[in-house]
């Protein structure tokens, strides 16, 4: 609590950890196909709960970005009352991804359940579409 | 495509046929041994070398879910032995739970050509069928399980033997089972309670029944449909020291099932090795105390004949316990003192498995397992009647199949076991009369337990473990010379020759040279289709919707294996049951 | 239009884990119109079957024949040294064998999702073992439940109402007779269904676990709180668990993603053990996709390893976190990849894409995904259990035939006979 007391006072910015995992909006939408507006309605937000939301200043559906160490993403907030403060949930899917590093222990598995972020709101930002992060994906790795 | 085969010279091991250690000609055709070969038929000499059928193993866990949890849990038992691809075969592991395209490669090099896997949930039979995609060279059969089944048990309380019959046919029919398979009766299914039975008259929780029931009512349906194979028996109290005297009750129990046909025996006791476990005179019912059972069992077994039996033989070194015997695998990780890995699948009605899996290493110098060792040895060695013996490791739980050669050496060669004798704790010697034993089987006898015998016990004998006329021509040859080899003598020699065969030939075609799998044969299975009366098959549908219906977490429907899967392997046997009163 | 409808019962989902096999599939001549008893997300599969399909297969992002994609993908695989097969968990068995036949013969990786979903409870169970449930049993029998880091309200709709919130013949009130726990590190769906939801702080489970399995045997320990949960909740959670009849522990993501991974489910396995001692408990992961079990199951008979399988010498290697998917890419091993059934690029981190998207991909799917758009390679895939026939296993190991309902689009065949193709032409290329 403390801790988000003191971002809001320096920058605007909330840190939370970041999980991510299915959603049945997230399911419904993959069945239907991963270049529809419904799946990217469905994937890029980041549920927040009522103390960021406040920190933050924004209201449910404004664009908020996320940052990790590993990188950075546009999606929009929705406000989940129930969720505890302190952690932040974006569906799988390609926005979350773009923040995740690849450090798997050995195992296989990324850590999806374990990232450190930070979120800040920014108003009226647009959303990159599904087809247009394919894209860049493919000239950045160039 | 006819192809025409004459084998010459080869010194023929055929027990059925009363052929033993006669140098003869074997013709082949079609698959099938026949009295004459054309002039143009291919020769091959065998000359020098010992000749018999081709292996039949009536008992050798190949398939199912309960081994794949073994090979899933335990990748450590396959890492070191890879099995290349070559161009004309598929890649695989080969520790001691074998891949299935090795499996059916290494089967094939050591001469064996029929394996039944002797423990089948029904309701996954789906995915058996699968699995027999990738297991090649072999003829196949599954045994369903039915002594843990709220399905049977029903028809048990009930006392309805019609019905128990029909919904074995039942089963038999939808999933392409050889026969019946009863494991632990009662206890497995006690273990959805977290216990177990011990006794033929125990509770069963929830139930009205007790085990003696179930084991009669079972092999009195089995008797009572006229299925090939007797029911095939895995008795309560599994590795407990003391357990042939509950053992030869539960046999002795079993005398009330009449015998329709010619054969005699109405039940087939598996693996006697974990099931006649003596202790010293005066001594509990532990592992401290834990002595033979072999030479009583031999006794109780020249006795009483309505039963067959295989050895359960372990081989000492790394092996994987997997038995539907749930709680008996728990207490095997109880013993380990909870270092083990357990596994535990479900036993419900649906999945009636109940099984368990437990890595186990056997220790030559481990007491318990020393004196484990020598009962079905001294077992072997003392009984008169070799046609209701077959050998057997119980694979993967005593013993991996690979290890066959080393079992066939101990009964052979008086050295060999002098050697071993040495080698493990010496309660093998003060705790069995197994260092007296002079005894050495013969080839012929090898031949009757390892071919001719468990044919016989399967109700397969028309086809197989022998090389008559009509016979599959299934042959394993062998590179010694038997007038000129002295086996006993030199035991070696026996690993080295019964590992590999000089040539194994599968229904006439040659899939093996001296060890190298040069064929991929495409299995097939053997099942049984019992046909019941028209009002006993409608009962049963109906009966069987119902229960299933409520009792299981999937459809009625869904049930039965589909025909996609079956057609292009199975070979049915239809049998007339329509006897059995609906 | 009403003459020609034909009614498919019994027919198996083929989303999830769950693998219902109760669906009523209404086809009207070439129109799936109807499906009853499927959860909203099985609804949009079958309804939406024919949505965002890859029509056509395209090389270079062209339209070409299925002759001449085979052609490319043959010719990319040929001269690869290091290619990577990927994917299979939403595809039925047959396909799968085909992938190891062919990963066999181009000495290749091949990896199923299990690598990102449940590969750490595999890695748990090679630790301790597993001791499993079914559904039915868990339906007929178990009167307390509890889901750890599992939502199966948003991954397994209808796992809560469909088997375990039902009656069996032993436990005749579910809603009396079976108490439904959560142990989750925040508030959901599945939460407000539980009986109960206890939250424990982020990366706590196995401190959690450890802790519940010394109060199991009785030790009396010096802390307030473990895990953001205090003590004496913990051991009412303990005395539940030991006084049960039969419980049974669902698990999902929330262990096998979090910190620790396969450490966490190697300590829940152990505690599910302990408790054997006392009374009867199982457990059983939540598995995601609908073949993801049957991956692990044939996999398993075929090369004796679940996933992360290397056949570089000719015969099958295993070893996670060296041949899994997301590592060969994030380290720039892999120098193609063929991917069915699966969206990596939608699925992995970062680095891993960056490489997909620098070498070439072959890329089989029915549906258009984002991997679609980095393939060098595409070919359409017939989707199973509608509109080819096959089998796959449901999460407690229950293998189910998975029915064809409906003709796939023109020209396009079920993944199995691709990868046929695939090899046949491989080998002919391999004999030049």
């Amino acid at each position: 609590m403390k801790q988000i007391e003191e971002s809001t006072m320096s920058s605007g910015s909330v840190n939370v950890l970041l999980i991510s995992g299915r959603t049945l909006g997230q399911g419904r939408a993959m069945e239907k196909g991963k270049l529809t507006s419904d799946y990217e309605k469905a994937v890029a937000i980041c549920e927040l709960d009522t103390t960021a939301m406040e920190a933050l200043g924004i209201d449910d559906g404004e664009t908020v970005v996320v940052q990790t160490e590993y990188g950075r993403t546009i999606v929009r907030a929705k406000h989940d009352k129930q969720l505890t403060p302190g952690i932040a949930f974006i569906p799988c899917g390609p926005y979350f991804n773009l923040l995740l590093d690849a450090y798997t222990q050995h195992t296989g598995m990324p850590g999806f359940k374990s990232l450190s972020a930070s979120i800040t709101a920014a108003p009226g930002a647009s959303i990159t579409s599904v087809e247009e992060l394919s894209k860049i994906l493919k000239e950045g790795a160039k | 495509m006819t192809e025409y085969l004459v084998l010459k010279n080869g010194t023929v091991f055929d027990p059925m046929n009363g052929i033993d250690g006669e140098v003869m000609d074997i013709c082949i055709s079609d698959g099938k041994i026949v009295e004459k070969g054309p002039s143009n038929a291919k020769v091959i000499d065998l000359k020098g070398s010992a000749v018999m059928p081709g292996g039949v193993d009536p008992h050798s866990h190949i398939i199912g879910s309960k081994l794949n949890v073994g090979r899933l849990t335990s990748p450590e038992s396959n890492r070191h032995y890879p099995y290349p691809a070559t161009n004309k075969t598929r890649s695989g592991v080969a520790g001691i739970i074998p891949s299935s395209f090795a499996t059916g490669y290494l089967y094939n090099a050591m001469g064996y050509t029929t394996v039944i896997e002797p423990a089948l949930p029904s309701v996954k039979a789906l995915g058996a069928w699968e699995e027999i995609e990738d297991i090649p060279g072999l003829d196949i059969g599954l045994l369903p399980m039915f002594s843990n089944s709220m399905i049977s048990f029903k028809y048990i309380q009930d006392d309805d033997l019609s019905g128990l019959a029909a919904y074995i046919a039942w089963t038999l029919k939808s999933v392409g089972g050889l026969g019946v398979k009863v494991v632990n009766p009662g206890g497995t299914y006690a273990w959805a309670y977290g216990k177990n039975v011990c006794g033929l008259e125990d509770a069963i929780p929830e139930w009205d029944i007790t085990p003696r029931m179930i084991m009669t009512s079972i092999s009195n349906a089995v008797a009572e449909l006229g299925l090939p194979h007797q029911m095939h028996f895995h008795p309560t109290n599994l590795g407990k020291p003391g357990n042939i005297e509950t053992t030869m009750q539960q046999l002795d129990a079993l005398k009330v099932t009449k015998a329709k046909g010619k054969k005699k025996q109405t039940v087939h006791l598996t693996h006697m090795g974990f099931d006649c476990l003596s202790v010293v005179d005066g001594g509990m019912a532990n592992w401290k105390d834990v002595a033979s059972g072999g030479l009583r069992f031999a006794e109780y077994y020249n006795k009483n004949e309505h039963f067959s039996t295989d050895l359960g033989q372990i081989t000492f070194g790394p092996s994987m316990t997997m038995t539907g015997d749930g709680p008996f695998q728990h207490s095997l990780y109880q013993m380990s003192g909870g270092k083990a890995k357990w596994s535990n699948l479900p036993v419900d009605v649906e999945l009636p498995g109940g099984a368990g899996i437990v890595p186990f290493t056997f220790e030559p110098k481990s007491p318990a397992n020393a004196v484990q060792w020598t009962g079905p040895l001294e077992f072997a060695l003392s009984i008169k009647d070799l046609w209701r013996l077959f050998l057997s490791t119980d694979h993967p739980n005593g013993g991996p199949f690979l290890k066959y050669p080393l079992l066939i050496s101990w009964l052979m060669s008086k050295k060999q076991r002098e050697t071993w004798l040495e080698m493990v704790h010496k309660y093998a010697i003060e705790r069995s009369t197994l260092s007296e034993i002079e005894r050495e089987y013969t080839l012929n006898e090898i031949a009757i337990t390892t071919r001719a015998a468990p044919a016989k016990i399967l109700g397969m004998e028309k086809t197989k473990g022998h090389l008559g006329i009509g016979a599959d021509a299934d042959i394993a040859v062998y590179d010694f010379n038997p007038e000129k080899t002295d086996l006993a003598k030199n035991p070696d020699l026996i690993l080295k020759y019964f590992t590999q065969t000089k040539f194994t030939f599968k229904g006439g075609q040659q899939v093996s040279k001296k060890g190298v799998v040069a064929k991929h044969l495409s299995s097939r299975v053997h099942s049984i289709h019992p046909e019941l009366n028209e009002d006993l098959s409608q009962r049963i549908d109906r009966e069987l919707e119902e229960m299933m219906g409520k009792w299981f977490s999937h459809s009625f429907s869904n049930y039965p294996v589909p025909m996609r899967y079956r057609e292009h392997l199975e070979m049915p046997k239809i049998i007339d049951s329509t006897s059995v009163q609906a | 239009m009403t003459e020609d409808i034909t009614i498919h019962k019994d027919v198996p989902c083929t989303f999830c884990g769950c693998l219902c096999d109760d669906i009523v599939v209404e086809v009207d001549g070439n129109h799936i119109i109807k499906n009853t008893n499927g959860c909203a997300i099985s609804k949009e599969r079958f309804l939406g079957h024919t949505e965002n399909r890859c029509q056509q297969p395209t090389v270079d992002g062209k339209t070409t024949t299925l002759e001449k994609s085979i052609e490319r993908a043959v010719k990319i695989i040929a001269s690869s040294k290091r290619l990577l097969i990927y994917g299979l968990s939403s595809t039925e068995n047959d396909a799968q064998r085909e992938a190891y036949r062919l990963a066999e013969l181009a000495r290749a990786v091949v990896d199923n999702t299990t690598s990102v979903c449940h590969g750490p409870t595999i890695l748990g169970a090679q630790e301790s073992g597993e001791p499993t449930a079914g559904l039915a049993e868990v339906r007929n029998r178990s009167d307390l439940v509890i889901y750890w880091g599992a939502n199966p309200a948003a991954a397994h709709p209808r796992h809560i109402p469909h088997y375990i919130r039902q009656p069996g013949e032993y436990i005749h009130d579910p809603k009396q007779d079976r108490k439904i726990w959560l142990v989750d590190i925040r508030a959901t769906t599945t939460s407000r269904m539980a009986d109960r939801f206890f939250r424990i702080e982020p990366g706590t489970d196995l401190d959690v676990l450890q802790t519940l399995r010394a109060l199991i045997r009785g030790h009396k320990l010096d802390v307030e709180e473990v895990g953001g949960v205090n003590i004496v909740e913990l051991e009412e959670i303990a005395t539940a668990m030991k006084s049960a009849k039969y419980g049974v522990l669902f698990f999902g993501l929330g262990l096998t993603q979090s910190r620790g991974r396969h450490r966490n489910i190697d300590a829940a396995i152990r505690l599910i053990q302990d408790l054997n001692a006392y009374t009867k408990w199982n457990m059983l992961p939540m598995r995601g996709h609908y073949n993801v079990s049957g991956a692990n199951k044939t996999s398993t008979w075929v090369t004796g390893y679940p996933y992360a399988v290397d056949f570089a010498r000719g015969y099958p290697r295993y070893q996670p976190g060296e041949y899994t998917a997301v590592d060969m890419l994030a380290r720039g091993e892999a120098d193609a990849l063929l991917n069915i059934a699966a969206d990596p690029v939608a699925h992995f981190p970062r680095a891993s894409v960056a490489h997909i998207k620098k070498i070439p991909v072959i890329n089989i799917d029915p549906k258009i995904n984002m991997t679609s758009t980095a393939a060098e390679v595409n070919i359409p895939a017939a989707i199973a259990g509608i509109e080819c026939d096959g089998a796959a296993t449901r999460m407690d190991g229950l293998p189910l035939y998975l029915r064809k309902v409906i003709e796939p689009p023109k020209g396009v065949i079920p993944d199995r006979d691709i990868l046929r193709m695939i090899i046949n032409s491989l080998k002919k290329e391999m004999k030049k």
